[in-house]
């Protein structure tokens, strides 16, 4: 099985591997727009700067318009409107074959009639490299992503972990100021996947290269970003670091896409008190906004009736016991609240408990719809 | 008990008609090695009409069209074929109505329409202009007509069966719009070229009826030499020429048979 | 939206280069096809409705004599020559395609009952003849049927002929050579259609009528409709069209209409009537070419066999 076969950039002796010489290169987007046919609209005008050497990745649901910006990133698009600098460079009308950007596509999109071997040097041929060099930096990269004996293959004789691998090697191998991936690891079954994310999350912070990271999957995004955009129609809902994204997310669409169920509307307020449908709550910060969000985590199930200042009675509808921890879905008053608890070797309530819900202020986030 | 009763009908009615598909075909081979020259008697085996066909100039000639015909015909096709069944796949999203109607026409024409109408226009050009004279020029021209949308459809089809994202590969691979052809979509569709170059080919040798009607006085290929010996009266010759050409047959359904198990395999 | 501002400049220059890429590999070809098969087919339709002059060649003015002898007008009042010729070659289409029918159903229906390894043998077995040369096969027809051969002296043992006549020429041999020509094309439509057939359906029409002949109409047959027709449509169109086989096999009483517009652009020489012919034959093959996407549109799965 060389599926299985590990990258351990740590294992690589660093002198073996030369570091790219180039430096890593900063992405700036000013007011991209697209629109498909006549009424499709794919991208509503998008701000971002991307650092150099940063992995950022684009994050939202299909259709949101987050692979047609990594496709007018990699130049397989046109903008219909704004511009586009790689590396300080405007580079908004530069054909793909002139980009220093390479793509690891969701399909992979290796050659069917070329070796795995010619499959890598293909990007090195396109630009000219004399064979020599070419079959050097080759080598090289094979031995950087471990590839073994895979380069002698046929492509149709890959599984699909090596394909991805041998996609992510050819993309690598051209040393590009930006590396662009779509959904590159959409096609593997979950085992590989987060492999294959500590691998990936690996090889760029060991080359610093500027990664441009494109999934639907959040918990992907939070493993593997520096930063992430959320993106919805077309529009940046938030930029941010995934513990910002995820502990604060800007609007109800994002906490929603970050897995938050918790959301309860604000229907009066008195200083830093919230009347909420689960009652009345003390937050630390109350704004103007009209959400409240509850992270489940963050709340605290105590047994039997103890009620008190940010407490809630509650009783138990559900437990989804997961080992480590376990999910509840609680009934407060007319409404259901969902709590996780760490398993600690403690009691865990069971369905029909009454229990009293704990709720810090300090954990109490609110937002705007 | 029915079923087995069944099955053995099926069996006896398959190689009834098994023999009646190879019963025309054998005969010819048969009566190619007859000593005498009776068409319906069997009086021993005999070379001699093969020895006759080496040195009967007009079947070599006849022979030689053929071969130029059908492959020059085919590399025309087969170049023209393909830039058009590249472009029927780069806008297949778009209205390209006409253009299948148009790729059809030559498939769906019977024969001797296509064949007239293409001898009557022939004659008429030549009449007033004194181009297009009848001959080897004007078959190869009939040829490719019929040849082009079998070529179309061929790499089209192949198109279509590709990962889409393979194009958008070779740009992001650094490949200029030249390099794009020679090193990705070229080497990519090679099998369906081959295919599609042996298609051609084969209905080229194959075609009677548009290369009768198209054809001048020099210009007779091999299906036209027989057509014209059996209207004078059958030689045995014919019988040598038309078995030569069962085996080439036979030998092209022997590799194709060979190549679809190893495929399978 | 803020769309108002957007210029347009990025996305017509993209459909300028797509537009120009089309042309640039579509065009070859599709002029090709326009110059040398469209214009000549639109010549000879003209010619159609034209007047023969003294060489064969078509003049001034334009008439419909053409077709009127066709159908049986000729300078001489009623000389139903051609109208024969026209009738018979509805009959022969009818009677071989109907013949190729009964004996390609069975042999589909075998072959798809069948191991899966042997099917793609069995159906090369019936394809390869068709891939020799029209002349060469029909040739072998006349070795075959030729006076004196066994298969004659049986018919004419049988007094199904006179004595020394032979089976051909003869419209029987034109009916034979049509059927056996046109057999692969009925097989392979057919073929698939049982090989698409759904088991189940057929079990479940086992059970619920109780004869095999009534499971039959009611499950199997249905199913394989749509290979049949298109197979009809596959013989029927070129088999009307027919020039080779009635040529050689069929004599001067054996005459099809192929025949009749070959002969009238060769020996005959009356273009404008062998046009009207053409045209004829034309109609014949539209009219087919539009049942058969009628009968695919409504029972699914016709149009794919086309090819």
């Amino acid at each position: 099985m060389t599926d299985t076969l590990t990258l351990e950039v740590a294992d690589v002796p660093s002198a073996e591997v030369e570091e790219p010489t180039r430096e890593a290169s900063s992405i700036e987007m000013q007011g991209l727009h697209k629109r498909f046919g006549r009424d499709t609209v794919a991208l509503a005008g998008v701000d971002l700067v991307i650092e150099a050497g940063e992995f950022f990745t684009l994050l939202g649901p299909s259709g949101c318009g987050k692979t047609t910006l990594l496709r007018i990133l990699a130049g397989l698009e046109e903008a219909d409107d704004g511009r586009l600098a790689i590396g300080g460079d405007d580079v908004t009308e530069v054909p793909p074959h002139k980009r220093s950007v390479n793509t690891v596509f969701q399909s992979y999109a290796l050659f069917p009639h070329l070796s795995v071997r010619e499959n890598l040097a293909f990007g090195l041929k396109m630009r000219g490299m004399p064979p020599g060099q070419r079959e050097a930096r080759v080598a090289k990269i094979a031995e950087f992503i471990q590839l073994g004996d895979l380069v002698e293959r046929r492509v149709d004789q890959l599984s699909g972990g090596q394909r991805q691998r041998i996609a992510l090697a050819r993309a690598l191998v051209n040393e590009p100021d930006v590396l662009l991936l779509d959904e590159p690891l959409s096609a593997l079954d979950a085992g590989l996947r987060s492999q294959l994310q500590v691998e990936l999350l690996r090889v760029q912070k060991r080359l610093g290269m500027t990664f441009v990271f494109v999934t639907h999957d959040q918990d992907e995004a939070m493993v593997m970003s520096d930063r992430i955009a959320v993106l919805n129609g077309g529009v940046i809902q938030q930029v941010g670091p995934p513990r910002e994204v995820y502990e604060h997310p800007a609007n109800a669409f994002v906490a929603r896409f970050m897995g938050h169920d918790n959301l309860y509307s604000i229907s009066a307020r008195n200083g830093d008190r919230l009347t909420t449908p689960l009652g009345v709550l003390s937050v630390e910060a109350a704004g103007e906004d009209d959400l409240l969000l509850i992270r489940p985590e963050t709340l605290d199930l105590l047994s039997g009736e103890q009620p008190g200042d940010n407490r809630l009675l509650a009783t138990v509808t559900e437990r989804l016991y997961r080992g480590s921890h376990a999910e509840y879905r609680l009934d407060v008053g007319q409404t259901t609240l969902q709590a996780t608890l760490n398993n600690r070797g403690r009691r865990l309530p069971e369905v029909g408990d009454r229990v009293t819900v704990s709720v810090a202020p300090e954990d109490l986030v609110t937002l705007s719809k | 008990m029915k079923k087995r009763t069944l099955k053995r009908t099926l069996t006896g009615f398959w190689l009834f008609t098994l023999a009646f598909l190879y019963l025309p075909l054998t005969v010819v081979a048969l009566f190619s090695f007859n000593a005498s020259n009776s068409a319906a008697r069997f009086t021993g085996f005999s070379w001699r009409w093969y020895e006759r066909l080496l040195g009967n100039e007009e079947i070599l000639s006849a022979f030689a069209n053929s071969m130029v015909l059908a492959i020059v015909s085919s590399v025309i096709a087969l170049v023209v074929g393909c830039l058009i069944g590249y472009g029927m796949y780069r806008h297949r999203h778009r209205k390209l109505g006409w253009l299948i109607v148009l790729i059809y026409l030559p498939i769906v024409l019977p024969d001797i329409v296509f064949g007239i109408s293409e001898m009557a226009f022939f004659v008429q050009v030549h009449r007033l202009t004194g181009f297009l004279q009848p001959g080897l020029g004007t078959m190869i021209i009939a040829h490719v007509t019929f040849q082009i949308p079998f070529v179309a459809l061929i790499v089209y089809s192949r198109f279509v069966g590709l990962d889409p994202t393979l194009f958008e590969a070779a740009k992001d691979l650094y490949a200029t719009p030249i390099k794009r052809v020679f090193h990705f979509m070229l080497p990519t569709i090679k099998p369906a070229l081959i295919s599609a170059f042996f298609l051609s080919f084969t209905l080229s040798v194959d075609d009677f009826v548009i290369s009768f009607f198209t054809a001048g006085p020099e210009s007779a290929t091999l299906p036209i030499y027989i057509w014209g010996a059996i209207k004078k009266g059958v030689s045995p010759e014919i019988n040598a020429i038309a078995t030569l050409m069962i085996a080439a047959v036979a030998i092209v359904a022997a590799i194709s048979l060979i190549f679809s198990r190893r495929r399978q395999a | 939206m803020s769309y108002a501002g957007v210029t347009p400049s990025a996305r017509s220059r993209a459909m300028v280069r797509e537009s120009r890429h089309l042309l640039f590999t579509v065009a070859p070809g599709a002029i090709w096809i326009i110059i040398f098969l469209v214009l000549p087919s639109v010549y000879l339709m003209g010619v159609a409705f034209m007047t023969n002059g003294p060489y064969g060649l078509p003049e001034m003015p334009l008439s419909l004599g053409s077709f009127e002898r066709l159908a049986g007008f000729g300078f001489l009042g009623w000389s139903p020559g051609n109208f024969y010729t026209l009738l018979r070659s509805l009959w022969q289409t009818l009677v071989s395609t109907g013949l190729v029918v009964l004996v390609a159903y069975p042999i589909a229906y075998y072959i798809s009952t069948c191991r899966d390894k042997w099917r793609p043998i069995l159906l090369l077995l019936v394809v390869v003849p068709s891939w020799t040369n029209q002349v060469i096969r029909t040739f072998g027809w006349m070795n075959l049927l030729a006076p004196g051969t066994p298969l004659s002296s049986l018919a004419e043992g049988l007094g199904l002929i006179a004595p020394n006549m032979g089976l051909y020429p003869s419209n029987f041999a034109v009916t034979l050579g049509l059927v056996y020509n046109f057999l692969p094309f009925m097989v392979l439509p057919l073929y698939a259609a049982f090989e698409k057939l759904d088991i189940a359906q057929v079990e479940a029409a086992q059970d619920l009528y109780a004869s095999p002949v009534r499971a039959f109409w009611h499950a199997v047959f249905p199913q394989t409709l749509p290979g049949l027709l298109a197979g009809v449509v596959l013989v029927a169109i070129p088999a009307f069209g027919m020039y080779v086989i009635p040529e050689l096999l069929g004599g001067g009483k054996g005459m099809m209409l192929g025949n009749l517009v070959a002969n009238q652009f060769s020996g005959g020489a009356n273009w404008p009537l062998g046009a009207a012919g053409a045209i004829l034959m034309l109609i014949a093959t539209f009219i087919g070419l539009y049942a058969m996407r009628r009968i695919g549109k409504r029972l699914g799965g016709g149009e794919e066999v086309v090819i």
